[in-house]
């Protein structure tokens, strides 16, 4: 039914798009994005085949509503599903205080990377530690964020604070989980811009979020009564960069990491023999990072190499009882890619291969996984570049 | 004391009312902008001298300097399209823009639907009008009717600055028209679609592009296809701006003997070219001397 929705906006779009060009329509992009690749991972049967993912695609709405005011829609189709991936309102001028406010469904401003599109990004494989926290699709939320800009004269001084739904921060469909109730998050982010010199220029930004991501039906542990279900709260810092260099007009070297420290209620596992009724819900410390280096060389080539490093194991759903060790558990990545833009930025020809290596507590022994990625991706219409 | 304080505080109220401030997309704007205004405003830009103003990335340092201005001059007709996003970003609601193209008679406004099989075309015509000297005298003139309405009571002073910039500039286009001459109705090739209202002007021919279509890069065949061009009409010159690769020029160098003259198309765009009048002038000195 949902499908059929999707299908119906979008023809009536193209529809649209087609019989009444005007200067008054909103810009139309598509972004198209087709994986092939083979994975290399001791004792598994697909060892060294080629799979290819179904194409991906996004399918982006934006314009003026008003002078004041924008609004955007980025419908995606991935797994053979379409999805609103981001849907919002944006007042961009004309509040006091020159408040920017967006209200909707979008990519949250937690990092710098985050509100990022993927097919922006340089690199193919999200950070792990977006995926451990914030989920595949990254930090996607609903709620209404606020922009201020902090007068600090030349230098460029953004403060965002935001309420969310939270709905991406819950990164279980646990059984022993319970509904959150009304329980946003809050999510914040400073962030300031310098332009060292005509060429070089460079952003730092500390965010954090804090609220309750779950609550837990701790009697099926055995432990509590009914009355005594507990909020599991989390509290994220992060802190990013990001630095360019553009020499020339066709040579760009960036250099770009974030860091999460995550502190967060997780229920004690029991232990035969202890009572813990008392102290039943265990506060952990744990962290995720990533940092790359993209160069690119010519107008038609780029390389570049990423580093991850994430709490938890990479790629596993996680539950109550899997989240109590992912202080103790964690996985390391290494990216490496190469980039080719047969013409101008509109298409890309990237080749990638990461190398992730998984350590477990418990000693349990898991080989490393080394993934091989050929992607293809267009652009095609009006989609703007995402600023610095 | 208090009397001095107080008609010190009158001096900078009064000053401060004067100094209308200004950003102007590109060099050259900012140039005519110092024509006219003068002591009256202060003036920044946004892309340097040496950057394809097609392509400028949008910096949080723009977005400052768009949000004290009172009025944003572009050149229109969609080079600018980095330009909204940093308009957006300024949250400055009482920002004027304008564009200088609105009297300009537009070239190359295409007659079809433009798409993106056809390079970087510009839905609007071609933008690159202030390479024509007769453009710079209607861009000037946008200038002083915006900075007039903006600051009535410096009217005049911008009228006399504008008399004073156009009486200047019709004598370098006498002295440009007389040196170029010599050259009418010789064919040129150029990088980029980007001379068509500068040949116009002075009644150069153009023979072809460097790059295939706008704004996509040269190719081999497209190169062979010139190399033969270039040998049967005998051309001498190719003319590009010089923040494009010379790479592929070079080549056709070689296999020709064509020379490569490289110019800046903005202001700043090299050491000593410090105004709209010195960049015309190098442009029209080294086609002369390299033609």
């Amino acid at each position: 039914m949902k499908n059929k929705f999707l299908f119906i906006v979008l023809t009536v779009i193209s529809i649209g798009n087609i019989y009444s060009q005007s200067s008054i329509n909103p810009d139309i992009s598509l972004i198209g994005t087709f994986n092939t690749y083979t994975n290399f991972i001791k004792g598994s049967p697909g060892y060294g085949k080629l799979n290819f993912d179904i194409p991906e695609m996004e399918l982006f709405v934006d314009g003026y509503l008003n002078p004041y005011a924008r609004a955007s829609a980025n419908i995606s189709y991935e797994n053979n599903e379409f999805g609103v991936e981001e849907l919002y309102g944006d007042i961009v001028r004309g509040l006091p205080l020159d408040i920017q406010i967006k209200a909707g469904k979008f990519l949250v401003g937690f990092g710098k990377l985050n509100t990022v599109h993927p097919h922006a990004w340089p690199f193919l494989e999200r950070p792990l530690f977006h995926q451990v926290f914030f989920g595949e699709g990254g930090f996607n939320d609903v709620g209404v964020n606020f922009s201020f800009i902090i007068p600090t004269g030349d230098v460029f001084t953004n403060l965002d604070l935001g309420v969310f739904k939270g709905a991406s921060i819950i990164p279980m469909s646990d059984s022993y989980a319970i509904d959150r109730g009304v329980n946003p998050i809050f999510v914040g982010r400073l962030g300031t811009f310098w332009s060292l010199d005509d060429y070089t220029n460079l952003e730092v930004g500390l965010s954090g979020s804090y609220g309750c991501y779950s609550k837990a039906n701790l009697v099926v542990f055995g432990i509590f009564n009914q009355e005594n279900v507990q909020a599991l709260n989390h509290f994220y810092s992060g802190l990013d960069f990001k630095f360019k260099y553009s020499p020339t007009a066709y040579s760009v070297l960036t250099i770009q990491g974030e860091g999460l420290l995550n502190n967060r209620d997780v229920p004690r596992i029991p232990v035969m023999g202890i009572d813990y009724t008392l102290a039943s819900v265990q506060k952990i410390n744990n962290a995720g990072a990533f940092i790359y280096a993209d160069y690119k060389f010519e107008k038609q080539f780029s390389f570049g190499i990423k580093y991850d490093y994430t709490a938890g194991i990479f790629g596993s759903a996680p539950t109550f009882l899997s989240l109590a060790n992912d202080d103790k558990n964690s996985t390391q990545g290494i990216e490496a890619w190469f980039s080719y833009y047969p013409v101008e930025e509109t298409s890309v020809v990237r080749l990638g291969i990461q190398n992730l290596m998984y350590h477990y507590a418990d000693g349990t022994n898991r080989n490393n996984e080394t993934t091989i990625k050929l992607q293809f991706l267009f652009s095609l219409g009006p989609h703007k570049a995402h600023p610095f | 004391m208090k009397k001095i304080f107080f008609a010190l505080l009158l001096i900078s109220a009064s000053l401060s009312f004067a100094n209308i401030k200004v950003v102007a997309s590109t060099t050259v704007i900012y140039d005519l902008v110092k024509e006219i205004g003068k002591d009256k405003v202060s003036v920044d830009f946004i892309a340097r001298g040496d950057q394809d103003p097609h392509f400028v990335e949008v910096l949080p340092s723009y977005m400052v300097k768009l949000r004290n201005a009172d009025i944003f001059f572009r050149i229109g007709m969609g080079l600018e399209m980095w330009s909204n996003q940093l308009i957006d970003g300024s949250r400055n609601s009482h920002l004027k823009t304008i564009d200088l193209a609105t009297d300009i008679d537009k070239k190359e406004v295409p007659n079809f639907k433009p798409d993106a099989s056809y390079g970087d075309v510009h839905p609007f015509g071609n933008p690159h009008y202030w390479l024509d000297p007769q453009n710079a005298k209607i861009m000037a003139k946008e200038i002083y009717e915006a900075l007039s309405a903006e600051s009535n009571q410096d009217e005049a002073y911008f009228k006399k600055n504008l008399d004073d910039f156009n009486y200047r500039i019709d004598k370098k286009i006498n002295e440009w028209t007389n040196k170029m001459s010599s050259l009418k109705g010789k064919s040129f090739i150029f990088f980029h679609a980007s001379w068509i209202y500068f040949a116009d002007r002075f009644g150069i021919k153009t023979a072809g592009f460097v790059e295939p279509k706008p704004g996509i890069a040269p190719s081999p065949s497209h190169n062979a296809e010139l190399v033969g061009i270039i040998k049967s009409k005998g051309i001498k010159t190719i003319l590009m701006e010089n923040f494009y690769s010379d790479s592929a020029p070079n080549q056709l160098s070689q296999l020709t003997g064509i020379k490569v003259v490289k110019v800046p198309t903005a202001v700043f765009g090299m050491k000593n070219i410090n105004s709209y009048i010195e960049m015309m002038d190098n442009i029209i000195n080294q086609i002369i001397q390299n033609s």
